[in-house]
């Protein structure tokens, strides 16, 4: 079954429409056409003549469960999302950002989405690689069955191959790269610390400079926060101006947490995130 | 005096570059281009159409150290780090950039209070412009065009460069141009067929359009003035934005910095960092008071400050239509439709 994006955009807008005319949402997140066709933005739709801007094509890549802890509780919202982003929706339910009852999830299955930038296929070398929505209230196409899943973890191989120190070389070249932007923190939907520790004062936990040890101290943090609750959408390696794989780090967490735990951040609605989880038959392979 | 070299000898000259001072030019890095200090001439590559991060950083670096110091001491033992300036070779530089620099210059050394860092830099610095390539089009984000600037102009460059085929023709624009353009011993003079060609190319660099809209500085600094208040206006055009700091910190023109002391085991560095008015932290002030925490706030002041104070002040707009917060914005956010929706509202 071929995929058309074309359908999904009509799903999105007649789903869209229904919710903000019978009130039951006052907003919906999905995405609107930008300055050309290859670069959309994402859209907050607040009443049903808006409805008519929401766009759907391989290029919506943004992950719009990072606009979802800016409203206030209680506001009813409806969420586009795609597989990883239905997994950012799923973890930030567990960290209790978000209320179930205030969210409408309509799930996008979906494949062939791409990077703008480079043209390339999003598959799961920057992503989890996953087709269909892991949580959904409205469905909008067909599961998707019978297409060769790719691991989001076969990219490690080249890395998982380099010893402690070439890590660390390979990391110090990535991140004396860094500008200190803050586009990876911003469009991550995990990152919503106010402030975030990089940005305190007292204590100061790293140098504001973009130089070695303030990038270290920057990234090397970040990954830490977000381990066990990366949902794998590559959003902060897409957002990054100057390329830094950070997937590369965030997967390897995640494959870790996996073979540990048996667990990924927002795979399910019932396992609570690894680590806020004591169970006594725990691994206890990180002390080994 | 026009002259002219062969596209594939660049190495030669960049390596004569190299014997006089410090070269600074275009580098492929990870399949993106950015300007970097040459250390093998083999790195110079003009195959780009504008790099990833503007070259505002020759003269402005993004750490720029000040002071050293020790906790405990008297201040009096603190010591001033000292600039050492070479003579440097900026190599490659689109003509959007090159008015980027004059821009600066209005805030770094044209306002009466001198900034030494930018201006030693400056006039150690020699600047070869480069026109863009004009068979190829300009990409959908630029906008240079609207703010009267053309794809060939050689004005602010000290040599200004264009392609023809596999030839690469130089011109000195200033006598410091001139005086380097000699001792670079460029051999091939050109022909008069060049020279035409050169001048010619400038003047199709200026009826090369990119995406185009009139305004003119005095209309859209009252129009974004009118819309201040139209909070409805900034919110739309703000929604989607992230608040991170790409936009600043790639343009050519945002010059904003703060001055932090950075201490490590009781050795301490005061110094000059990049900051952006897109960061939550940028106004806050020590009463824990903060004048803009919301997006619309933050980006509001961000093209206020381009469109609108700065035509106020300086009479010029602070953008070059270079369109790297574009092209870079993780989500899309298009600088130049805000501009053309603020026209019509």
């Amino acid at each position: 079954m071929a995929i058309s994006f074309k359908q999904i955009e009509e799903k999105l807008k007649a789903e869209s429409k229904r919710l903000l005319e019978t009130g039951q949402v006052s907003v919906v997140l999905a995405y609107q056409n930008g300055y050309d066709e290859k670069h959309p933005m994402p859209y907050a739709a607040k009443c049903v003549s808006d409805v008519e801007n929401i766009i759907f094509n391989e290029y919506c890549n943004f992950n719009m469960a990072r606009y979802l802890v800016r409203y206030s509780r209680g506001t009813k919202i409806a969420i586009a999302v795609k597989a990883a982003d239905s997994r950012a929706v799923i973890q930030l339910l567990h960290e209790e950002k978000v209320c179930r009852e205030d969210v409408v999830v309509m799930g996008i299955p979906v494949y062939g989405m791409k990077n703008s930038e480079t043209g390339q296929e999003i598959d799961g070398q920057t992503t989890c690689g996953l087709y269909n929505p892991i949580l959904y209230d409205i469905l909008l196409g067909e599961e998707i069955h019978g297409k060769p899943v790719v691991s989001p973890f076969e990219v490690l191989t080249p890395y998982e191959a380099m010893d402690r120190e070439d890590r660390f070389v390979f990391w110090k070249k990535e991140f004396d790269r860094c500008i200190r932007c803050y586009a990876c923190r911003k469009a991550c939907p995990m990152c919503y610390c106010d402030p975030c520790f990089i940005d305190q004062q007292k204590p100061r936990w790293g140098e504001k400079s973009p130089q070695s040890s303030g990038n270290f101290m920057y990234h090397l943090t970040r990954f830490h926060h977000l381990a066990g609750r990366c949902v794998d959408c590559g959003e902060c390696s897409r957002a990054c101006p100057v390329n830094i794989p950070l997937y590369l780090f965030h997967k390897k967490m995640a494959k870790e947490c996996k073979e540990m735990f048996g667990q990924g951040a927002g795979m399910s609605l019932k396992d609570k995130p690894v680590l806020i989880n004591f169970r006594v038959d725990d691994s206890d392979k990180i002390l080994e | 005096m026009l002259k002219k070299t062969a596209i594939d000898k660049i190495s030669e000259l960049a390596s004569r570059m190299m014997e006089q001072g410090t070269l600074i030019a275009p580098v492929k890095e990870d399949g993106y281009f950015h300007f970097r200090e040459i250390a093998d001439v083999q790195a110079v590559d003009l195959n780009y159409h504008n790099t990833v991060t503007s070259p505002k950083s020759v003269f402005f670096p993004p750490v720029e150290d000040f002071i050293h110091y020790e906790t405990g001491k008297s201040i009096l033992d603190a010591v001033a780090v000292e600039l050492n300036v070479k003579p440097t070779f900026l190599f490659g530089v689109r003509p959007c950039d090159v008015r980027s620099f004059q821009i600066m210059d209005i805030h770094f050394s044209g306002t009466g209070s001198v900034d030494p860092y930018w201006q030693k830099r400056r006039e150690a610095t020699v600047i070869f412009g480069y026109a863009f390539y004009l068979d190829e089009p300009a990409q959908a984000e630029e906008f240079y065009s609207t703010l009267g600037i053309g794809a060939a102009d050689p004005e602010g460059s000290d040599i200004f460069m264009i392609r023809k085929e596999n030839d690469l023709l130089l011109k000195s624009m200033t006598s410091k141009g001139e005086k380097i353009l000699d001792r670079l011993s460029v051999h091939d003079a050109a022909t008069p067929e060049d020279e035409k060609y050169f001048e010619e190319y400038i003047h199709r660099g200026r009826q090369t359009r990119t995406r185009f809209t009139c305004i003119e500085k005095s209309n859209i600094a009252k129009k974004m003035e009118d819309l201040f208040h139209n909070n409805d206006f900034w919110m739309k055009i703000s929604s989607a934005c992230l608040s991170c700091g790409v936009c600043t910190f790639l343009c050519p023109n945002c010059y904003c910095f703060d001055i932090c002391d950075e201490t490590l085991f009781g050795k301490g560095t005061r110094r000059r960092v990049w900051d952006a008015c897109m960061f939550t932290d940028f106004t806050l002030e020590a009463s824990g008071h903060n004048p803009r925490t919301q997006v619309y706030q933050r980006l509001r002041q961000k093209i206020n400050h381009k469109y609108s104070y700065h035509v106020r002040k300086y009479d010029t707009i602070s953008c070059v239509g270079c369109g790297r917060c574009t092209r870079h914005c993780p989500v899309n956010i298009d600088i130049f439709s805000i501009v053309e929706d603020a026209m019509k509202a």
